[in-house]
């Protein structure tokens, strides 16, 4: 046998058998069917709800402990300055009374 | 023009340069102490958080109070006020009242500013067994000092010009 015969037995045509497209589809489009594509998010949906959460988790905690922080060192702080005001009153008031006894001793 | 903004200048900046933790010092063998020091955003913020009242004290920019009690007599030194009083000597404010009686002193200093306000206010009060430093820096609407009864500020019966009726000498 030449090389012309070789080549002509090797790229003789030939149909395809019987089952083949169905086969073919039946690994591809139709192995992904409604049903198991519903299966597969069904079993990802909590790990993607639990990332969801975590990243909303990572953006709103950090400014919320911020915000309770800032309250918290608010109030300490009013308290304080409330405390100052009132010792100077306290003082204030010792001192008018300092002057109103000591007025009184020389009439 | 420079004249006056230098005598401006100077007490501002001898405000800043005293370290009221000097003070400190008066309260080692106290049995009570209070140490209230507010300045800056510490203070922006405590203002911010009182309320209706906020407008008439937002701004101060110093509130600092040294208040010490002792067991018995001879627990501090009265020459640790010095400092002190020679700090407020160099802003200039208006000594107000100054009552010395036997075992006691007490002392009240302001800075009077136009229109009915102040710029400060400090009190040095000292006994054998107590010893009270308050001094609070910054404008006070002398107006607004009586919607403040509620939180410690009393009427300090002042008059339009910003001294006290009477007393009008100056340290």
């Amino acid at each position: 046998m030449n090389l012309d015969e070789e080549l002509i037995a090797a790229l003789r045509r030939e149909a395809a058998p019987e089952n083949f497209a169905a086969g073919v589809l039946a690994k591809t489009t139709l192995a992904k069917t409604p049903s198991s594509r519903a299966r597969d998010w069904a079993f990802r949906r909590p790990a993607i709800f639990a990332l969801a959460a975590v990243l909303i988790l990572a953006l709103v905690l950090p400014s919320a402990i911020y915000e309770y922080r800032r309250q918290q060192r608010g109030r300490e702080a009013r308290d304080q300055l409330i405390a100052a005001l009132s010792i100077t009153r306290v003082q204030l008031q010792q001192v008018q009374e300092k002057i109103r006894r000591n007025t009184r001793h020389r009439i | 023009m420079a004249w006056i903004l230098l005598a401006a200048a100077i007490p501002a900046f001898a405000q800043q340069n005293f370290d009221f933790k000097t003070l400190d010092k008066l309260g080692a063998n106290a049995t009570n102490s209070t140490n209230i020091t507010l300045e800056g955003d510490a203070l922006k913020l405590a203002t911010s958080f009182l309320g209706d009242e906020k407008s008439s004290l937002r701004n101060l920019t110093g509130v600092y109070v040294r208040s010490f009690e002792f067991a018995k007599p001879g627990q501090y030194k009265e020459a640790d006020l010095a400092p002190l009083r020679s700090y407020i000597k160099t802003l200039q404010w208006t000594k107000i009242i100054d009552v010395r009686e036997t075992e006691e002193t007490s002392e009240v200093y302001i800075q009077p500013l136009p229109n009915n306000r102040l710029g400060g206010i400090a009190i040095v009060s000292a006994s054998p067994k107590e010893v009270t430093v308050v001094f609070i820096a910054g404008a006070l609407n002398l107006s607004d000092l009586g919607k403040l009864s509620n939180l410690g500020i009393p009427d300090l019966g002042l008059g339009r010009d910003g001294k006290k009726s009477g007393d009008s000498g100056k340290d």
